[in-house]
């Protein structure tokens, strides 16, 4: 076994994981920790395969998943309409632009307590939210993808008699398509945890908010499952998505 | 950059525009960075009237009344306090972040192992949502200003790390023998090779972490309500004076678009000689 | 030449880039005129920047001539002809999000042709430049020289009389190049298309041209069109025998001095070794 190869790699990777876990199991078993802020590793697994078995994470889940899919059908669509009718010409390529990453940059966390103001502590809030941060990616990625079609596509598709709809159908959106993917793909992932943030901090409802309330009622071993739980819906959309994303681009 | 005069085309937007504000004043017009100015002063416009018109009182301010409730702010001293807590934080967060970062970071990129082994772990903690985890800081660290800069350091960090550990990766093994030849030691090797050509992606990882860095402040902040800026937010809105609002936000926003202006152009002067 | 005989006619056509402002403006092309024979297979050949491509260009109506008209079949070119004119691109413009087969088979839905028959056209052609086995392959999986075969039978397939080909051969190797170049002359002697192609080597042009319009340097004008009298299918000896040398060594005579002319950058200035003054008889 050479040493450096890819086995001792993964050994090391894993050894990582257990010295995590042995260190989380011992300090909760020595009492080193306050089980109120440290729950033993096993109390919080029971919790998590509690939580999981009958279900009782749905109703939180499903608030949390409402929102995101609501500001998905806001941001998805608005941001590839206006990303194609930017790209279509130089001037507003340069005119918006830069207009679109400027605000980009932007923490859109901060325009919080107007968006809690305007829309209250409930769903619409968070839909503003994720409405929002996933509107930049996407638009901003539209724009480049169909800006940066080769010509020659367009030239030899013209050549052939392609125009209008049939131009843009065939030739510019599979060309301009991979670049719109890692746009969408970016935009789906930064609105979910944006939502989740957003619960977090005020919320009525949903899995942000339910982590709160466990927090302030002190039963930090069914936080930790949730928060757990939370963690692997997180991991689960980033390989959906990005499973979607690596096959929209085979080619 | 020397503007060359085109001669407008009969019938285009250019032409008609020069006809009612005169061929100078539509040439700046019809350039992009004109238009961006036009469509941010009509946004405006926009809000004012159509705040004062249509608009709650409650929920909605026009610009004029946010520049006033802005100036209002200015002689509360306790909101001011709040800011400037909020500013020291990220900066302390961001400074934390870089030393930190560049910590973790140069080690593992410099060792292939390392690299290969640790690299994925760091990966994949990048990759968590590690908002959910506030609460837990918060519990953990307490409501105090510890908890901010820890939980914007948690943001800082991941980006620097990656950039950093890009930036030491890049490096062409040939430099290195080339260096070894001449006689360099490994520190000199460190202190005038390796540390040179990881700097420029460095500034990329600082803009990115600066980013990170104001968002979990911010998150913090904004989560815990006893104090700071999460404080006065939570007050303006319930007491319904949108204006101060508007004006708070207005604040932060401006500062995290001059920080990350900051970032940029350093990113960009540091960047000069990747061509 | 008898006017029902010629396909393009090509008459004082002259362009330039960057005509809305005068310090840019750069003349690509000067008065250049040509009668383009049913069948023929014309080559233009020239230094960097000398026009033919635009020449080409404007020929196939994707671009309109600054002055001059184009007719072909004695009307005036007023924009792309797919019915009747069919392109070649020297960068493979095949779209990459499809296969070879399906980029045939879109090529023909452009042009209007009723869906039933567009996959039996697109197989008939590629098994016509020996790709058949390909057919479902992408064009990220073909070589070089498979691509440009690829582009080809897409243009066949489509049935036009004018075969249009910008360096069709240019992104290649010169081996793979001699053996297309071959297949080429083969496969064009069946069809009796008119075609007109622009290259940049001179062995090429007269391997496979009727005639070879030489052009000068920027701004292009026609010098000379030379005639090749060679029967079709060009025979691979011919590509070594001493008529084709001879008519080459004509052609690097005419160019000489003009690509000469194209690296100094300016006209007029003299070379490191005088050369006598060139002709300037365009045909």
């Amino acid at each position: 076994m050479k040493w450096g190869g890819k086995l001792v790699q993964r050994l090391v990777q894993l050894g990582f994981l257990v010295a995590l876990l042995g260190t989380w199991h011992f300090m909760t078993a020595t009492g080193t920790i306050n089980p109120l802020l440290l729950p033993s590793v096993p109390s919080v697994w029971t919790k998590f395969v509690q939580i999981v078995s009958n279900g009782e994470y749905w109703p939180h889940l499903k608030i949390t998943l409402y929102e995101y899919l609501v500001s998905m059908c806001i941001f998805v669509p608005s941001g590839l309409t206006v990303g194609y009718l930017v790209s279509r010409s130089r001037f507003t390529v340069r005119t918006f632009d830069p207009l679109f990453s400027g605000l980009y940059a932007i923490p859109q966390i901060i325009l919080l307590p107007v968006y809690i103001l305007y829309f209250g502590l409930g769903p619409g809030s968070k839909i503003a939210v994720g409405a929002t941060i996933g509107f930049f990616p996407v638009v901003l990625n539209t724009i480049a993808g169909f800006s940066s079609v080769d010509r020659l596509y367009i030239t030899a598709a013209k050549s052939m008699g392609a125009s209008g709809f049939k131009m843009f159908w065939s030739v510019m959106v599979p060309a301009a398509w991979p670049v719109v993917l890692t746009g969408l793909r970016i935009g789906l992932i930064i609105s979910f945890l944006a939502i989740l943030g957003t619960e977090t901090i005020v919320s009525l409802s949903g899995l942000g908010h339910r982590i709160v309330t466990l927090a302030e009622l002190l039963n930090t071993s069914l936080m930790f499952a949730y928060i757990i739980f939370a963690v692997m819906v997180a991991i689960a959309l980033n390989f959906v998505v990005s499973t979607a994303e690596a096959r929209g681009k085979r080619h | 950059m020397r503007t060359i005069a085109q001669p407008a085309r009969p019938g285009g937007f250019r032409e008609g525009l020069s006809r009612v504000v005169g061929t100078r004043t539509a040439d700046w017009v019809a350039k992009p960075g004109g238009t961006r100015l036009l469509i941010v002063i009509a946004f405006f416009i926009v809000w004012e009237v159509g705040v004062r018109f249509f608009g709650d009182p409650l929920f909605l301010s026009p610009p004029s009344e946010v520049l006033h409730g802005f100036f209002i702010l200015l002689g509360e001293p306790k909101v001011i306090a709040a800011v400037t807590l909020t500013f020291w934080e990220i900066f302390i967060g961001f400074l934390l972040s870089v030393i930190i970062g560049v910590s973790i970071g140069l080690p593992v990129g410099l060792n292939l192992f390392s690299r290969r082994s640790l690299f994925p772990i760091i990966l994949l903690l990048y990759a968590t949502p590690q908002v959910v985890f506030l609460p837990l800081v918060i519990l953990y660290f307490g409501i105090g200003t510890a908890s901010k800069i820890a939980f914007g350091v948690s943001h800082g960090i991941f980006p620097i790390i990656v950039t950093v550990v890009a930036g030491v990766q890049n490096l062409n093994p040939t430099l290195l023998t080339a260096s070894r030849s001449m006689g360099a030691s490994q520190r000199q090797i460190l202190r005038w090779v390796v540390f040179p050509h990881m700097v420029p992606s460095l500034f990329t990882g600082m803009r990115l972490g600066m980013t990170g860095v104001l968002l979990g402040v911010l998150l913090a902040e904004l989560y815990v309500s006893s104090g700071g800026i999460g404080y006065y937010t939570r007050l303006f809105t319930d007491t319904f004076a949108p204006s101060k609002v508007f004006a708070l936000v207005g604040v932060l926003a401006v500062f995290a678009v001059i920080l990350n202006e900051l970032c940029r152009r350093a990113e960009t002067h540091f960047n000069r000689w990747r061509g | 030449m008898n006017s029902r005989d010629v396909a393009i006619k090509v008459d004082n056509v002259s362009h330039a880039f960057g005509l809305e402002d005068e310090e840019r403006r750069v003349s690509a092309l000067e008065n250049a005129s040509l009668d383009i024979g049913r069948g023929e297979l014309l080559s233009l050949i020239g230094p960097s920047g000398c026009g033919k491509s635009t020449l080409l260009n404007i020929i196939g109506g994707l671009m309109p001539a600054m002055e001059g008209t184009v007719l072909i079949n004695g009307a005036p070119v007023r924009g792309p002809l797919p019915q009747t004119v069919a392109y070649v691109f020297q960068e493979s413009a095949l779209f990459p999000w499809r296969s070879v087969r399906e980029n045939i088979e879109l090529g023909l839905s452009f042009q209007g042709a009723p869906a039933r028959e567009r996959t039996g056209r697109a197989m008939d052609a590629l098994s016509a430049v020996g790709l058949a086995d390909f057919a479902n392959h992408y064009p990220s999986q073909l070589s070089g020289g498979m691509k440009q075969r690829a582009q080809l039978a897409r243009a066949m397939a489509l049935k036009t009389d004018i075969l249009l080909m910008d360096e069709p051969f240019g992104a290649l190797d010169e081996q793979t190049r001699m053996v297309l170049g071959e297949d080429l002359s083969v496969l064009l002697a069946q069809t009796h298309k008119t075609i007109v192609f622009v290259t940049h080597s001179l062995s090429e042009a007269v391997f496979l041209a009727d005639r070879v319009a030489v052009f000068t340097a920027r701004p292009g004008r026609i010098k000379q069109v030379m005639s090749v009298n060679e029967p079709h299918p060009r025979k691979p000896e011919f590509m070594t025998s001493d008529k084709l040398s001879n008519m080459r060594n004509e052609l690097y005579e005419l160019l000489h001095d003009e690509i000469r002319k194209t690296m100094m950058g300016t006209e007029g200035v003299a070379p490191i070794a005088a050369a006598p003054a060139p002709k300037r008889a365009a045909r």
